[in-house]
């Protein structure tokens, strides 16, 4: 019963659909290399042929695999689907080879993506929608790129307008008209990994505009710390919220990257950079569509029960607090020390999750508190002698502590001390 | 027909559309277009998706910016429409530059952005459209060779290039009037 509602793949069936994957890749990138090598002893229309030929037999394949609806393996999808997508890059690239088309090669990138996306969400395929996504994700680094560098381009294409867009492309295939379709583990992380990179491009682009216009100061450090944060809250269902931590790489990664920002902010000069980028970007539209669409998935967050995430979350906003309450002419020192109080209060938080019986993670925060306790010392004046010591007292009680939540959990009804 | 097929059947027509009309527009350029020659510069890089070219350098980067030419900031390039006109050896220049476009056989639509001043005068920095040669990876080492020889002897290549309606296609690079292609095969031999 289980199996019907979740659908699991088993082994031997993976197996077979990561061999046809890595089986089509390996067709399709040695059909770009064979078109890239430049045939110029043919006459054009022979090229073209080249060019077409494998698109309309990959086309002709997938149709089949799509008549055979349910019949298909999923392996025949995937590999069907990925096939095609290269295809199509073979045909755009060697159409621009032939008839030495201007642009660059994100310009390829961006028409490749848009036309093959389609075939993810037809043919359910994964590999397809994963390349999509890696797409995507590149060619947004490379735009926001140009404009942060003020590269002398003409078209040079709207990120924070584009992005959104082109990560909506997914929904179709995940969740899917039924709203039903969940993704594997692999295929989460790449959509996570790709969400925060390309919304990490698009706060360095305004960076770029803004720097560019107005001289030192940057919104870059804050944008990415809101950024970070929605990737991190990005609302769940009861199942997903109910799966551990390590089924969720969107918390994860986004967790990970606002501690480690939070973490670079407890020194007085960043978070004084962070402070002064609050105001220029709350000039921004961008900054705007950020806070209100953070503000409603704390709100659902909260309504679940997610503290621990709404936790570290939270620190997003600290910058926006120390502007409007810090003096002026105190630097950055109130941020700075605010967020080490607060690293604390969410690693304590964390903790106490953990053992109140909630969603917790007691081995996050001892690590955070033992990261904290080792910048504090790194940078305090005092002997290496005593440095020492404290470093070693620390992994003492960080040792001692992992094995308390090991029989924590080993403890728990149904629990594992891992 | 199942919605799955249906998008299928759109997408599929896609993937042929967007290379087959840069096919068709490139065609109709080379049919109806005005021939155009200018020297210029032209190393060796790689495409990762469609091998090596020639980036095709136009001698003429920096002109006299025209009225009323806006100061981006962010260094974003701005539309402006070029006419050309060829000199006695029957190369090309660029003769007047406007931020409206204007018509006529000579005309290419170009980018640009102020790049500072010359003996008091605004100039812009020019962008052209068109900045690729794809050779065969086997000629283009070769090529690449000969046109760093001929640049150190003071004679550049030529870029042969085709006008129609402010779009350019790139056709062909010369050396003393022949296509560097058959140039470069010829000295393979």
């Amino acid at each position: 019963m289980l199996r019907n509602r979740y659908g699991v793949e088993s082994r031997a069936g993976l197996a077979q659909m990561v061999v046809g994957a890595v089986g089509s890749l390996l067709i399709g990138a040695g059909l770009i290399a064979v078109l890239a090598y430049n045939w110029d002893e043919f006459p054009r229309w022979v090229r073209l042929v080249l060019a077409f030929g494998p698109l309309a037999a990959s086309q002709a394949v997938s149709w089949w695999v799509l008549w055979k609806n349910d019949g298909a393996k999923p392996w025949t999808r995937e590999s069907a689907a990925l096939v095609q997508t290269l295809a199509i890059g073979a045909a755009m690239a060697l159409v621009s080879q032939i008839y030495n088309l201007p642009g660059q090669w994100t310009d390829l990138v961006f028409w490749w993506c848009v036309v093959a996306v389609p075939l993810a969400w037809v043919l359910k395929s994964d590999a397809a929608a994963m390349a999509y996504l890696f797409g995507v994700a590149v060619w947004t680094i490379a735009q926001a790129g140009d404009r942060a560098m003020g590269s002398p381009a003409l078209d040079v294409a709207e990120v924070r307008i584009w992005f959104p867009i082109l990560l909506a492309g997914i929904l179709p295939r995940w969740p899917g008209s039924d709203l039903g379709n969940r993704p594997q583990l692999g295929s989460r992380l790449v959509l996570a990994a790709t969400a925060l990179v390309g919304l990490l491009a698009v706060a360095a682009s305004a960076r770029g505009q803004q720097g560019q216009l107005t001289g030192s100061f940057t919104v870059f450090p804050w944008l990415a710390m809101l950024s970070s944060a929605l990737v991190l809250l990005f609302p769940l269902d009861p199942d997903g919220v109910a799966e551990p931590l390590s089924r969720k790489p969107q918390v994860v990664l986004g967790g990970l990257a606002m501690v480690i920002m939070a973490l670079i902010a407890t020194y007085e000069t960043p978070a004084r950079e962070l402070v002064s980028g609050v105001e220029p970007g709350l000039r921004l539209g961008w900054c705007w569509l950020l806070l209100a669409v953070l503000t409603g998935f704390m709100a659902v967050a909260f309504r679940q029960g997610r503290f621990a995430v709404l936790a570290v979350a939270g620190l997003a906003l600290v910058p926006s607090l120390g502007a409007l309450l810090s003096p002026a002419g105190t630097g950055g020192w109130p941020v700075a020390i605010a967020y080490s109080l607060l690293l604390l209060g969410t690693a304590i938080v964390l903790i106490a999750l953990e053992f109140l019986g909630r969603q917790g993670a007691a081995r996050i925060g001892a690590a955070l508190i033992t990261l904290l306790v080792i910048l504090r010392m790194a940078d305090a004046d005092v002997s290496l002698l005593i440095k020492g010591l404290v470093f070693i007292g620390i992994g003492c009680v960080f040792l001692g502590f992992n094995v308390l939540v090991s029989h924590h959990r080993a403890r728990v009804p149904g629990g594992s001390p891992t | 027909m199942r919605p799955a097929a249906l998008v299928f059947a759109v997408a599929s027509l896609a993937q042929w559309l967007v290379p087959l009309v840069g096919v068709w527009q490139h065609e109709r350029i080379i049919a109806r277009g005005v021939a155009v020659r200018f020297e210029c510069g032209a190393p060796d890089p790689y495409d990762p998706f469609r091998g090596r070219f020639l980036a095709v350098r136009p001698a003429e980067t920096m002109v006299l910016a025209p009225e009323g030419m806006p100061n981006r900031a962010d260094r974003v390039m701005v539309p402006v429409w070029a006419t050309l006109v060829a000199d006695e050896h029957g190369l090309s220049h660029i003769q007047t530059l406007s931020l409206e476009p204007v018509s006529g056989p000579t005309v290419i639509r170009l980018g640009a952005c102020l790049s500072g001043e010359t003996n008091g005068a605004k100039m812009v920095s020019i962008n052209w459209p068109l900045d690729r040669f794809y050779l065969n990876e086997r000629l283009a080492p070769d090529a690449d060779r000969l046109v760093a020889e001929r640049l150190g002897r003071g004679k550049p290549p030529v870029a042969e290039i085709r006008l129609l309606d402010g779009q350019a296609v790139l056709t062909d690079i010369l050396l003393d009037g022949v296509s560097i292609r058959e140039t470069v095969k010829q000295q393979a031999k």
